[in-house]
């Protein structure tokens, strides 16, 4: 492979990570859009389009290995390769959490907790995600550290919307209430807050490895 | 244990500790720089082939050089055991300090310095004499033919080729496979125990599977020796070296510093450039 023909790969494996987390970011959106407005037939496409997401990052996986084996890349090459890796493994599971997100939409109807504003934290959690993936587009270390900023703000939205719910079951609700429906509701928030939650951690991995990439500077790699 | 064995042993003994008494005196000086180089420069005629050089080389590590051609790492490299003397035109400024004394200063005897700080070449270039002979060579000139035997096969064995030449050490030295030849030039440098050992891309003449273990010698050999090695082959300088040394067109010592941090986060974008293929 000539110099030429390297270089040409690595831009080629940069679209390809940009183009993988466009399908993931839209995969986040629908899941999200599917949990707010109950759209089962939405949750659906958000399920069965994680194939797709899943195929990308082993498409990413073997480019990174054979652009490693063959050209042994080394300073910001090497850093651009791996993390490039790294970021895709983070953004498949964050296709999972969508994947996950979206079958927590599909299980009928929620009953409780109307004061748990989950929707909110999806959206924090979506513009992180949007934002560490810019950053790694424009490669821009002082948006990976605002991006790793707003993690502690989600993780209190978090932890706020989980003790709603521990509360809430802790006083037990009215007769009207039937327990099993209770619980099912409370699973549900508990899994939705908790997987919103790991979305905005998976989105500062890739703001830490975009750090990395750009600077070789590992303060936000935990 | 037969007697002969015991003999053997008794002898390996004996340099072995008159060995660690030369070495007492080395690490009395253990924190400091083995060879610290400043404001180096070389000329040859008119021409400037080396920018004024500073550097600190670590004692007991392998130092890699690593740039393009013309780039003078060579240069530099002649330049520690005075090989440069024997080109007419060139002419060297500047200090190298080898444990604190100039080797540029009047009294100092080149052939004498040569022996703490030997040099293998990028082919192998045995003597036509035998296996053995060519490692005893070094050792008769400076008399040490006591117990030669023993000293032969350590620096045999230090070489990784004792157990590939044990039982034909009369054979002709030009018979050896290339791998093999270049392991005895490295015994042959290493049997005067010297301090330093240079070598001028080593293992470039060589094939994949000779290289692997030219390469895995120099790591071992750097639990006892300082090694510098001038290598046009950057992947091997990032899989054996502690530190890298990289000098650019103009011979100018661009950046010297961990090899972990040279191939991982250079300082200099002259340098990133250059390894990453954009230059040179």
């Amino acid at each position: 492979m000539s110099r030429w023909a390297y270089r040409a790969e690595l831009r080629d494996l940069r679209e390809e990570l940009l183009a993988m987390s466009d399908l993931v970011c839209e995969a986040l959106q629908r899941a999200l859009d599917s949990l707010e407005e109950r759209d089962a037939a939405l949750a659906r496409r958000v399920i069965e389009g994680d194939d797709e997401i899943n195929e990308r990052y082993l498409a990413i996986e073997g480019h990174c290995t054979e652009l490693i084996a063959r050209q042994q890349p080394v300073a910001g090459d090497m850093r651009f390769v791996v993390a490039t890796f790294k970021i895709s493994t983070d953004l498949e599971r964050i296709g999972d959490l969508a994947r996950n997100l979206a079958t927590y939409a599909t299980r009928g109807e929620r009953h409780a907790y109307p004061e748990v504003d989950a929707g909110t934290i999806g959206r924090h959690v979506l513009a992180m995600v949007r934002e560490a993936v810019a950053a790694y587009a424009a490669e821009d270390p002082s948006a990976c550290y605002t991006v790793a900023e707003r993690d502690a703000e989600i993780d209190r939205l978090c932890e706020a919307a989980s003790g709603i719910v521990v509360r809430d079951l802790l006083a037990e609700r009215g007769p009207d209430e039937s327990a099993e429906s209770l619980l099912a509701d409370a699973s549900r928030l508990f899994l939705t807050i908790r997987d919103l939650e790991r979305v905005g951690d998976h989105a500062v991995n890739v703001a830490a490895r975009t750090l990395y990439m750009v600077e070789g500077n590992d303060d936000l790699l935990a | 244990m037969s007697s002969q064995e015991q003999t053997q042993s008794n002898a390996e003994l004996e340099i072995e500790t008159e060995i660690q008494s030369e070495r007492s005196d080395r690490e009395t000086r253990a924190d400091e720089p083995v060879l610290e180089v400043r404001e180096l420069d070389v000329h040859y005629g008119d021409e400037r082939a080396l920018q004024p050089v500073n550097a600190d080389i670590p004692e007991k590590k392998v130092t890699a050089i690593i740039g393009p051609s013309g780039c003078g790492k060579s240069t530099f490299l002649r330049c520690v055991n005075r090989m440069n003397d024997q080109i007419d035109v060139c002419s060297v400024g500047g200090e190298l300090y080898f444990h604190g004394k100039n080797v540029y200063d009047d009294d100092v005897d080149p052939v004498a310095l040569r022996r703490k700080i030997g040099q293998v070449f990028q082919r192998p270039n045995p003597f036509p004499k035998s296996i053995y002979d060519n490692v005893a060579y070094g050792l008769r000139i400076q008399g040490k033919t006591d117990d030669l035997d023993t000293r032969v096969e350590r620096a045999l064995r230090r070489a990784a080729l004792w157990s590939e030449v044990e039982d034909r050490l009369d054979e002709s030295a030009l018979d050896l496979s290339g791998g093999q030849q270049q392991r005895l030039c490295i015994a042959r440098a290493i049997a005067p125990d010297p301090e330093v050992l240079l070598m001028d891309e080593p293992a470039s003449a060589l094939d994949p599977i000779a290289t692997a273990k030219v390469e895995d010698l120099i790591e071992d050999l750097a639990e006892n020796y300082t090694v510098v090695i001038v290598t046009h082959n950057m992947q091997q300088a990032a899989r054996i070296s502690d530190k890298t040394a990289v000098f650019l067109t103009g011979g100018e010592l661009v950046e010297f510093d961990d090899t972990t941090t040279i191939f991982e986060n250079p300082a200099n974008q002259a340098v990133e450039d250059y390894i990453t293929g954009k230059f040179g």
